[in-house]
């Protein structure tokens, strides 16, 4: 893949898009919202990042990621022009024709919004079989609040409601959006659970906190659907790191209803 | 002695002055033992003492874990409780919190081990309590003597033995567990930023291991051999070991886990260390 | 039915009859006060009666280091090139244990899921197994609590059963096994059929049908903190096991090429499950060790149907503090027993 592209989301933060070389490699790609692929760079090491730009847009893909060990800092020294390797999509999806004519509700924390935003847009381009959607994104401030510029896109679509947090501590005296963690928004919020579902993903405590506010709400574990980033290295079921349980991450998830979570043994 | 081991132990646990006992139980087989932690006065039936009780139980004192069990009492032979020694002057224990249980050992295995016939703490020192007699020591006039064999050799020999030996190398890392020196939360093989030494078990990623590991045990090596025994490869990593704590010796006079007040030679400098090892 | 025996003098004439069809010998062998399975030159090497050799046969198809493919930089381009062997030699494997034939078709299932790992399974076609049954069991055995036997063929092509006179029954188990009894002719000579076999007798350690149930109902319980108190993370057990199977990918570079690599791992290694961030899911002993327990006996057997483990002992002989897997799971079956 060529790097066309670099997009400094927050401070540790970045988007990378990606086009492929090969360009007929490129037309025949194809994925769905929710898969994940492996990302090299030559030398370093692979690493694992949901595909973080929608299935319903050819020709690139991208990949957002948090500067945290080798290889996401040699992703980070990458220049426009460079070569990174790809090989994907692995995983399962989200399964978007189940959720038809339903209401969706985003919910994305932090570096966890970046798988959701794949099924935002995904959801966005083909809004019509969708009923009425609602993002709510949080992050511990400001700063930290990724896609920027897509959620001012986001907040003037007439229909859509997007509701934008930051923890407490973390507003600036122009934060116009809401001030509370994330759980508690939900709550304030109050979605109905009928004919909904909720797509979520942010840091594992997160995810349990809202999940709880969920329920209190009347959602059901079926309705909310996550993806688990877990540590995966070969990303086809066989080196056994991303194994939880009798599920393997990388093939029989990364998307799993919060009901196949609290299944599992809770190591993740 | 077992029964004054396990009456001893038992009376450290009623009294509260240890919360739990590290020691020796039965093993899957009669030519083995197990460390057992016991916790109870009652279950201290279950220690047991013979030429079987190879591990080096000093190796849980570093562990985590172990640091919220509250204060351990800990069976040692003579060449473990040297451990306890250095772990102290290296800070990693204080020496008032753990009781160290000697005991007096002609020496493990069978045949016996190759360290046994250098023995110079059959009767162990540096501990709280010491059960069974006084041994008196064996002569370490020859102790180096498998060094000095492969000393004798050519360099390009000695290439090619080290090569031969690691090259077995499995990088299943039990010589680093079952150290009760190598107690670093985090290692230089697990840092990857930059990857000091390679994970994969090739001919360069090996040599870097066990060269770098002696080298990071040097002048604090005790000796207890466990590295060698565990090995599934059969390396002899003592050798390495030994002809480092050899140099050490004589650089420095020093020989690792006698002495607590002794400074550490790698952590100290005296005007009066020869530059030798500089040139 | 064994049509051929090989004598027992006539170990040599063997290896050189399959050294003559183009085959690699490969066998138990001495290596440094242990026994391995290397590749055979000197037939004399050859240590049949060897009951457990230190590591298994696995790393003669999943080898403990390999290169996956490699690269070379020119610039801001990259280009790649596969390193997947073409065609692995023809090899034979004599004087694995019954135990260790069964581990290569247990395994072949998670290799083959979606994803078909070409490295393993071209070594596999390359390869004939010929095992021997075990005529004297010890104490760390346990194949037949896990549905094996000392005479099993599962995995083998062709089995080899001592007899009373020291010499070995033949009894192919595939087409392969049947081809190499052709390829050894010379070697061989006619079974009488009154031949006295020699099998050993592995008691029945556990059951294994009480252990699964136990083992999906009671994740928390204390029995796993009891009974990896003393486990030192090292790996060892994984790295003997002849089906474990767990790998690491890391790119080994310099300014101008590199290689990516497929080696070696254990989940019992304490940065296994560490994420770039630092949270690691399974950061203390208890929690891997029971990982370890659960992915052999209840999770592969969810995914595949089988359980991860033969029997072979060789985790618990090797085990520098002596955790014996087959007491453990006996444990485990006997909490069973009495919770109900």
């Amino acid at each position: 893949m060529r790097l066309e592209e670099v997009i400094d989301e927050a401070p540790g933060i970045r988007t990378l898009k990606l086009a492929f070389q090969d360009e007929a490699a490129g037309e025949n790609f194809s994925f769905k919202a929710g898969q994940f692929g492996l990302y090299s760079v030559f030398g370093e090491g692979e690493c694992t990042f949901c595909i973080a730009s929608p299935p319903t847009r050819k020709g690139y893909i991208e990949c957002s990621f948090q500067e945290v060990g080798r290889v996401t800092n040699a992703l980070r020294q990458l220049e426009v022009g460079d070569t990174l390797g790809f090989r994907g999509p692995y995983g399962n999806w989200f399964p978007l024709d189940e959720m038809k004519g339903k209401n969706i509700i985003f919910v994305g924390m932090g570096i966890g919004l970046a798988p959701v935003r794949c099924v935002i847009w995904n959801c966005l381009d083909l809004r019509a079989d969708f009923s009425d959607i609602t993002i709510i994104v949080g992050s511990r401030n400001v700063d930290l609040l990724p896609y920027k510029p897509e959620l001012k896109q986001w907040e003037e679509m007439s229909d859509v409601n997007l509701v934008k947090t930051v923890d407490p501590g973390g507003e600036t005296p122009d934060w116009d959006g809401k001030v509370g963690f994330v759980p508690t928004v939900v709550e304030q919020l109050a979605p109905s659970p009928d004919n909904a579902v909720v797509i979520i993903c942010g840091p594992p405590i997160g995810i349990k906190f809202t999940l709880v506010s969920l329920e209190k709400l009347g959602f059901s574990p079926d309705q909310v659907y996550t993806t688990l980033e877990n540590k995966m290295k070969c990303g086809l079921g066989k080196c056994g790191r991303c194994n939880v349980g009798n599920v393997y991450v990388c093939k029989d998830g990364p998307v799993f209803t919060a009901a196949q979570i609290r299944a599992l043994p809770q190591e993740f | 002695m077992i029964e004054e081991l396990r009456q001893k132990a038992r009376e450290l646990l009623e009294k509260g002055e240890v919360d739990l006992v590290i020691g020796y139980g039965e093993g899957s087989d009669p030519t083995r033992t197990m460390p057992v932690f016991i916790r109870r006065p009652e279950d201290c039936d279950r220690l047991v003492w013979n030429k079987y009780c190879y591990n080096n139980l000093t190796s849980y004192l570093t562990w985590p874990e172990l640091k919220t069990a509250g204060k351990p009492a800990v069976v040692c032979k003579g060449c473990d409780a040297k451990a306890v020694v250095v772990l102290c002057k290296e800070s990693q224990i204080n020496r008032e919190d753990v009781v160290v249980i000697g005991m007096s050992c002609e020496g493990v295995g069978e045949p016996l081990l190759g360290k046994c016939e250098f023995c110079d703490v059959r009767t162990p020192k540096n501990c709280d309590i010491v059960i069974g007699p006084e041994i008196e020591p064996l002569s370490k006039e020859k102790q180096y003597e498998d060094v000095e064999q492969l000393e004798g050799k050519d360099a390009a020999d000695r290439w090619e033995f080290w090569r031969d030996q690691f090259s077995r190398c499995i990088k299943c890392y039990a010589c680093r567990q079952a150290c009760p020196l190598c107690y670093c939360t985090q290692c230089i093989v697990e840092r990857n930023q930059p990857q000091w030494v390679p994970t994969s078990s090739h001919p360069k990623g090996n040599f870097a291991w066990n060269i770098m590991r002696a080298m990071h045990l040097a002048g604090r090596c005790i000796g207890c051999g466990e590295c060698e025994r565990v090995c599934p490869s059969n390396i002899p990593l003592m050798l390495a070991n030994k002809k480092l704590a050899q140099v050490v010796k004589e650089q420095f006079g020093y020989e690792s886990g006698y002495d607590i007040d002794e400074p550490l030679p790698m952590a100290s400098f005296m005007p009066e260390d020869s530059d030798e090892l500089f040139k | 039915m064994a049509e051929f025996k090989l004598n027992r003098d006539k170990l040599g004439e063997l290896v050189k009859a399959l050294k003559g069809e183009g085959y690699r010998v490969v066998a138990p062998v001495e290596q440094e006060r242990t026994f391995v399975f290397e590749e055979v030159d000197d037939p004399g090497e050859i240590r049949l009666d060897v009951l457990r050799t230190k590591r298994s046969i696995k790393g003669w198809f999943f080898p403990r280091v390999e290169p996956t493919l490699s690269y070379e930089f020119d610039g801001q381009s990259v280009t790649c090139k596969s390193d997947l062997p073409e065609s692995p030699p023809k090899t034979v494997i004599i004087g694995c244990r019954p135990c260790d034939a069964a581990s290569l078709p247990m395994l072949d299932k998670l290799f083959d899921w979606d994803y078909r790992d070409e490295y393993w399974f071209k070594r596999r076609e390359a390869t004939t197994v010929i095992s021997v049954a075990c005529d004297a069991p010890d104490s760390y055995c346990f194949c037949t609590s896990v549905g094996g036997a000392p005479d099993g063929t599962a995995g083998a092509d062709l089995v080899m059963k001592k007899t009373s006179s020291g010499d070995y029954l033949l009894e192919p188990a595939t087409e392969k096994g049947t081809a190499i009894v052709e390829a050894a002719k010379s070697a061989l000579d006619p079974a009488t059929g009154n031949e006295e076999i020699l099998v050993g007798e592995v008691p029945q350690r556990f059951d294994l049908g009480a252990v699964k149930p136990w083992l999906d109902d009671n994740f928390d319980h204390e029995y796993w903190k009891e009974i990896s108190y003393k486990c030192l993370s090292c790996g060892v057990c994984a790295f003997v096991c002849p089906t474990c199977h767990c790998f690491d990918i890391q790119d080994e570079s310099t300014l101008e090429r590199g290689v990516r690599l497929k080696s070696w791992d254990s989940c019992c290694l304490p940065i296994f499950t560490r994420h770039g961030s630092g949270h690691n899911p399974r950061s203390t002993r208890d929690t891997r060790y029971r990982q370890r327990v659960m992915h052999k006996f209840t999770y592969y057997v969810d995914k595949f149907g089988v359980t991860a483990c033969v029997g072979c002992g060789r985790c618990s002989a090797a085990c520098p503090i002596d955790m014996n897997i087959c007491t453990v799971v006996a444990g485990a079956a006997k909490l069973a027993e009495t919770s109900t």
